[in-house]
């Protein structure tokens, strides 16, 4: 070993463009052997198309990529693989009708006259999970077992391949902190076995507490690498954004008012199994307020949106918008009655990508005589209003209201949606994670809209998956766990921890009215 | 009770619907499974019609061909029997082999070309047809292409003759009712059925082809060769539908190809679909259809003994036209569909062209 | 000029006519290749028969016979004109029919089914009232509404069982093609409706000239003499443009656009998608049975009611009238008169040659086959859209691109 290169891998001077961007220019990354080396850096500032070019599944324009000090090419995954690269994506790469098992010996494979032999292989998995403490079911289909353990097949999948650099894609945005203790713990436990590990974050606690080295790109560019001993969070927050970070979004108290929407004992049947995702909840927003709705995904908040947005009947319940009840109301009707909604997907819910910008302003209000007469579109009309919407909330795109919604930025497509929902000028707001995927300029301006219209004395009811979006905006936090509300805070008498345990399910508080 | 109308059964129409029945049966259900291995692998096969009736074409093409060669006189007055056999499995062989490639069609505008696979498959759809009649035309200077010399493929059928029993002999029920007058090619279609099933589900490349149906996304990131496989279901799709084209044509008109096989390449999409893309329910389905397809074609004929020994006719004396019955499957299936729809899953992946640089 | 000859190749428009054009002289070239082939292998036929058939893929519209020497001569013929406007009639309307449901993102398979309900419908109504009794103009406008209304409600079957049920549409119809074929036949086998006065045929209905009732010429037969064509070509053509300002110009068009390019945003947005799948495919109905009636009620057509065993060709021609057009209503009139014509290329090729007609299905089946991948050739004519001034602000790498190319997949179906 003594003779052993340093690095085991180095990317040098990796240069990937794609039409109309340069993801990387000029990024150099060197793994220690038995390190964890953190890659930090915001949405798109090139992490990930680095790390797929190191999987191989991007060719790198330019630059060399180094395993063991030797130069090597690496065309697909299966020459990752060779080289005993593996990774662990974002979004998990699992089939979710076969087995774990089948899961992790898939494309490795074990043949017996041509037949799949899957026992040498079983108690190779099986002796690597207790190895590594990682407690799967081997004969579980993939579809029914939580995210932390879908999370524990791929990287056995690593393992069974005996990789020994091993790469982990925001591994923790789908976990809850408990489980991302015990991911750390992993991690740890890996390296300690002569693994050599790639975290890819951009959450600098996470960072700070589990890697031994951080390198920063900033908007596709190599910042620098430093020892996460001798730095902060301060400077790595620097390093990332190249400003100073507002994390604090500028906010009076709030003045709750009447209660705008008022949902009493309501239960949604879930989608994929016979059991209610959403069970007896009960809650009310005010006018004047931000009530958050905060949890893992998949506890039941997207089936409560629906609910309350009238895309899935309640199965008991009661739901009051305005005096109204709405339970069983038209998704029109609930619209008239008063809610505006930034849905969580844009591009399946929000917005018709082949229409142009003024179709999608007018999506809900083409029926509504100013833009109608005798059921013609009046064009002109719709043409005056998409160019004052367009003004007002800065949407930018490249034909102005004749532009395609799917030619535009992601940004300016969320811009768009939360223009005409907010000037449609409802009491009640449901935003539901109106900032994901987008940059830290949009994401503050969609903030101040919202704490704008809270101030004008709309109700507005987000839900967020992002804890610190839950934290700094906020006036009233409902945690939301298995279907059911477990937690009441107040954000400014509760910490991140508290409400980690809540959304874990690890505490509850007793409510019954919240 | 049950005794009884079970003998009636037997000594009514019983042998002739259970051969009936899987005659219908079994083209419908290796097509069916065709199917599967295309949607399986991510690609849907829309045109399994239009290669079934290039198959058809293909196999009593190449039976007339082979029957002009002389060889064929020889070995039928000799009533060589392994002969005949071995050559219709021959045609077997070939009808599958045209199936495959006229399949790459679909494969290439569906994997290479990214294409809409549901408008592919209806130009495929309109293509075979169309060329077939062209050559048909051309070829016989009519609209029906027969074999060369005789009318009926009644030579190709097993016979008790060739288990050394006379022409009057008695050979029980069962002999009678699955080998008697039965195309080999029913059985072989089986076993072919159960063999690519077990492909399908316990080797290697079963196993990668399904992913990529699922997800081809992940079965790329594990190396696997998303656009190899989905090739090699379409191809095998191809075969299995282009053998099951010559099958049809074999034992249900008579070895004579018309451009045409009466919508069964779409009735084995709906058996797949209600089948859930698993080959024992889609083995099951086809039996299924199958009956009804045969009470379609032959109601008339089909009767039971009463006490006295007489013929009851009993769906001809029900009265209903005949075009109840013809439209029965049709019904059928549609109603079916909507029964099962909720509860069947097509696999996640198709119909979605697989990108590579979309992950 | 040139930026505006620019602009102009850069417009949408302009991509989706070349690439239909593309499609077409592609599809012509490849008929000619197989002719060229067949020739070849056949000692028969021969070099110069190669060369009468390609001559009439090209131009067969334009053919006039063979003169004294036995050599094609070619030239306006307004007998084959007058029956292309008359053939493109049904095309136009099903090419319709199949465009409607593409822009509500179904897959309108069933056109020969709802052509056969039109059939029927209009048969019934043009022969059962007596024309001795009510005007045989009313009686028209009946059996042509009548026509219309049965496609419609056909049409709506598969509609409800997709949008109640969630059963694939495209199943749903072929099924619903098969038992409009038994059910027609059912119906005419016991009605009294069978001509039994032309002993020498049989099978056939009676033509609806035997109740007085037929189409009106509209002056036509005078400019296009000994051909077919008459008032229905016009009916078509106003329906085409009722079509196309029903879907650009109305709330109505913009709420089945917006069901078809996008569900669950339609839905999102209050419209109610399953009522639009219905209604679409009602209106697709209609226009295919639209065809079936005014195919019929030429008063010179006779229908086969023994028709179980196969389905309406003009149906599924719809499908190619459609594609070539890019699904826009205007654009239909224009390739279902392109089909017609090659419908009429093929009959001069059985008349005048030793090949026959099936050849332009042929050329059919690979127009279609093209225009399937039509989007791959707009691309390709385009050089890839560029992006403009709007540089998306996220990395288009792997983390994001997710929803989109499952758009885009789902795109592809609908284009």
């Amino acid at each position: 070993m003594d003779n052993a290169p340093e690095y085991v891998i180095e990317m040098l001077h990796i240069t990937k463009e794609f039409p109309g961007i340069k993801a990387n220019d000029d990024i150099t990354l060197q793994l220690r052997r038995g390190e964890i080396h953190a890659l930090l850096g915001e949405n798109g500032a090139g992490k990930s198309t680095l790390m797929s070019v190191l999987f191989g599944l991007y060719q790198p324009d330019e630059g060399v990529i180094k395993k063991d000090g030797k130069e090597v090419q690496i065309n697909d995954p299966n020459d990752a693989t060779a080289l005993h690269i593996g990774m662990v994506h974002q979004h998990f790469k699992l089939i979710d009708v076969f087995t774990v098992l089948d899961n992790i010996i898939l494309g490795a494979e074990d043949t017996h006259f041509g037949f799949l032999s899957r026992k040498a292989a079983r108690e190779k998995v099986l002796s690597l999970s207790e190895r590594y403490g990682l407690k799967v079911d081997l004969d579980a289909k993939i579809e029914d077992i939580t995210v932390g353990m879908q999370q524990r097949v791929e990287i056995l999948k690593m393992l069974y391949r005996d990789n020994e650099v091993l790469i982990f894609d925001e591994p923790t945005a789908v976990l809850t902190p408990q489980e991302i203790e015990e991911l750390m713990e992993i991690m740890r436990g890996l390296t300690k076995e002569g693994k050599s590990i790639l975290f890819i974050s951009h959450k600098l606690n996470e960072i700070m507490e589990v890697s031994d080295r951080v390198t920063v790109l900033r908007k596709g560019r190599y910042v620098g690498t430093v020892d996460t001993a001798a730095t902060t969070q301060e400077e790595l927050s620097r390093m990332m954004v190249g400003r100073p970070v507002q994390l604090v979004v500028e906010k009076d108290p709030a003045k709750p008012a009447e209660p705008v929407l008022t949902v009493e004992h309501l239960s949604v049947p879930s989608r994929l199994y016979k059991r209610d995702a959403v069970k007896d909840v009960s809650f009310t927003a005010r006018a004047g307020e931000i009530v958050c709705i905060a949890g893992i995904d998949g506890n039941g908040q997207t089936d409560l949106v629906y609910a309350l947005t009238g895309l899935e009947k309640p199965s008991g319940g009661k739901i009051t918008l305005c005096g109204h009840d709405i339970t069983h109301a038209a998704i029109q009707d609930r619209s008239k009655a008063g809610m505006s909604h930034i849905p969580e997907d844009r591009h399946k819910h929000g917005l018709i990508l082949d229409f142009t910008l003024e179709q999608n302003l007018v999506l809900q209000r083409f029926q509504e005589p100013q833009f109608q007469n005798h059921g013609f579109i009046r064009f002109d009309e719709t043409r005056k209003y998409a160019d004052k919407l367009i003004a007002q909330y800065d949407v930018r795109s490249g034909q102005g209201p004749l532009t395609i919604a799917r030619s535009m930025s992601g940004g300016n497509q969320q811009k768009a949606i939360v223009a005409r929902e907010i000037d449609r000028d409802k009491p009640l707001i449901v935003a539901v994670q109106p900032t994901r995927g987008l940059d830290v300029g949009a994401i503050e301006y969609i903030h101040g809209e919202l704490v704008k219209q809270r101030d004008e004395g709309k109700a507005v009811l987000l839900v967020s998956l992002e804890l610190d979006e839950v934290m700094n905006l906020s006036d009233r936090i409902l945690v939301m766990y298995e279907g059911q509300i477990v937690g009441q805070f107040d954000p400014k008498q509760t910490t991140v921890e508290e409400l980690g345990l809540y959304m874990a399910g690890a505490k509850r508080q007793e409510v019954t009215e919240a | 009770m049950m005794e009884t109308l079970f003998e009636n059964l037997t000594s009514g129409s019983m042998v002739f619907l259970i051969r009936q029945t899987l005659i219908y049966a079994v083209p419908l259900m290796i097509v069916a499974l065709a199917g599967v291995y295309a949607e399986r692998s991510g690609v849907i096969n829309l045109a399994l019609e239009g290669i079934m009736i290039f198959g058809a074409f293909i196999g009593v093409l190449f039976v007339r061909l082979v029957q002009q060669w002389g060889w064929f006189d020889a070995v039928k007055a000799a009533d060589n029997w392994v002969g005949l056999q071995g050559f219709m499995l021959l045609t077997m062989a070939v009808s599958a082999l045209l199936g495959a490639i006229f399949s790459l069609l679909l494969a290439f505008a569906a994997i290479n070309l990214r294409a809409d696979q549901t408008v592919g498959g209806t130009a495929l759809n309109l293509l075979a047809p169309a060329l077939v009649l062209f050559l048909i035309r051309l070829i016989a200077n009519q609209n029906t292409l027969q074999m060369a010399t005789g009318d009926s493929a009644s030579w190709f059928m097993l016979k008790k003759s060739m288990f050394g029993y006379g022409r009057t002999d008695e050979v029980g029920f069962l002999f009678d009712t699955f080998v008697n007058k039965v195309y080999l090619a029913t059985y072989v279609c089986i076993l072919v059925f159960i063999i690519m099933s077990v492909i399908l589900y316990c080797t290697r490349f079963g196993l990668r082809l399904r992913s990529c149906g699922e997800n081809p996304q992940a079965a790329d990131s594990l190396g696997i060769n998303v656009f190899k496989m989905r090739y090699a279901g379409v191809t095998i799709s191809g075969a299995l539908a282009g053998m099951g084209g010559f099958v049809y044509a074999l034992t249900t008109t008579n070895c004579t190809s018309n451009g045409d096989v009466a919508g069964f390449g779409f009735l084995a999409l709906a058996v797949m679909i209600f089948g859930n893309w698993k080959p024992l329910s889609v083995a099951g389905a086809a039996l299924l259809f199958g009956l009804f397809k045969c009470i379609a074609a032959s109601y008339g004929s089909l009767y039971v003994l009463n006490g006295a020994g007489e013929q009851i006719y009993f769906l001809k004396d029900l009265g209903i036209n005949t075009n109840f019955y013809r439209l029965l499957p049709y019904l059928i299936t549609l109603i079916v569909l909507a029964f099962t729809s909720k509860s069947s899953r097509a696999p996640k992946a198709e119909g979605i062209p697989y990108d590579k640089g979309s992950r | 000029m040139k930026n505006r000859l620019l602009k102009l190749w850069h417009q949408d428009a302009t991509r989706s006519v070349m690439a239909s054009v593309l499609s077409i002289l592609a599809g012509l070239v490849a008929g000619s290749v197989i002719i060229l082939i067949v020739g070849l292998c056949n000692p028969t036929l021969g070099l110069k028969s190669v060369w009468d058939g390609v001559r009439l893929i090209f131009g067969g519209l334009f053919a006039t016979g063979r003169d004294a020497s036995g050599a094609l001569t070619f030239g306006f013929n307004p007998a084959s004109v007058g029956n292309m406007l008359f053939r493109a009639t049904p095309l136009i309307l099903t090419g319709l029919s199949v465009a409607v449901a593409f822009k509500t993102g179904l897959f309108n398979i069933g056109a020969p089914g709802q052509y056969l309900a039109g059939t029927a419908a209009t048969l019934f109504i043009a022969l059962s009232i007596p024309s001795s009794v009510v005007p045989p103009q009313i009686i028209w406008f009946l059996a042509f509404f009548g026509g219309m209304l049965a496609g419609a409600l056909w049409g709506a079957i598969p509609g409800m069982l997709k949008s109640l049920l969630n059963i694939n549409e495209v199943l749903a119809c072929i099924m619903t093609n098969w038992i409009a074929a038994n059910l027609v036949t059912w119906v005419f086998d016991i009605s009294n409706l069978k001509n039994v006065v032309e002993n020498t045929k049989s099978g056939y209905i009676y033509k609806t000239t035997f109740n007085n009732v037929a189409t009106s010429k509209l002056g036509l037969d005078l400019i296009f003499h000994d051909s077919q064509v008459n008032g229905g070509i016009v009916v078509a053509a106003i329906l085409a443009i009722i079509v196309y300002i029903i879907l650009t110009r109305t709330t109505f068009g913009y709420q089945l656009k917006a069901c078809g390019s996008n569900r669950f945003a339609a839905r999102y947005a209050g419209i109610k998608d399953k009522r639009n799948i219905v209604l679409s495919m009602a209106i697709a109905g209609s226009l295919a049975g639209a065809a079936g009636s005014l195919y019929y009620l030429s008063g010179n057509t006779e229908f086969f009611w023994s028709t179980y065993q196969s389905l309406p060709a003009a149906g599924f021609n719809g499908i190619p009238v459609a594609l070539l057009a890019a699904n826009h209503p205007i654009g239909v009139i224009f390739t279902g008169m392109f089909m017609s014509m090659l419908d009429i290329a093929g009959l001069q090729m059985t008349n005048l040659t030793a090949y026959n007609e099936y050849i332009t299905d042929v050329i059919i089946a690979v127009i279609v086959y093209l225009s399937a991948f039509s989007l791959l050739i707009k691309t390709l004519l385009g050089h890839r859209k560029a992006h403009k001034d709007d540089t998306p602000l996220k990395n288009p790498g792997p983390q994001n691109t997710q929803t989109d190319s499952k758009a885009d997949g789902k795109e592809a179906l609908k284009a």
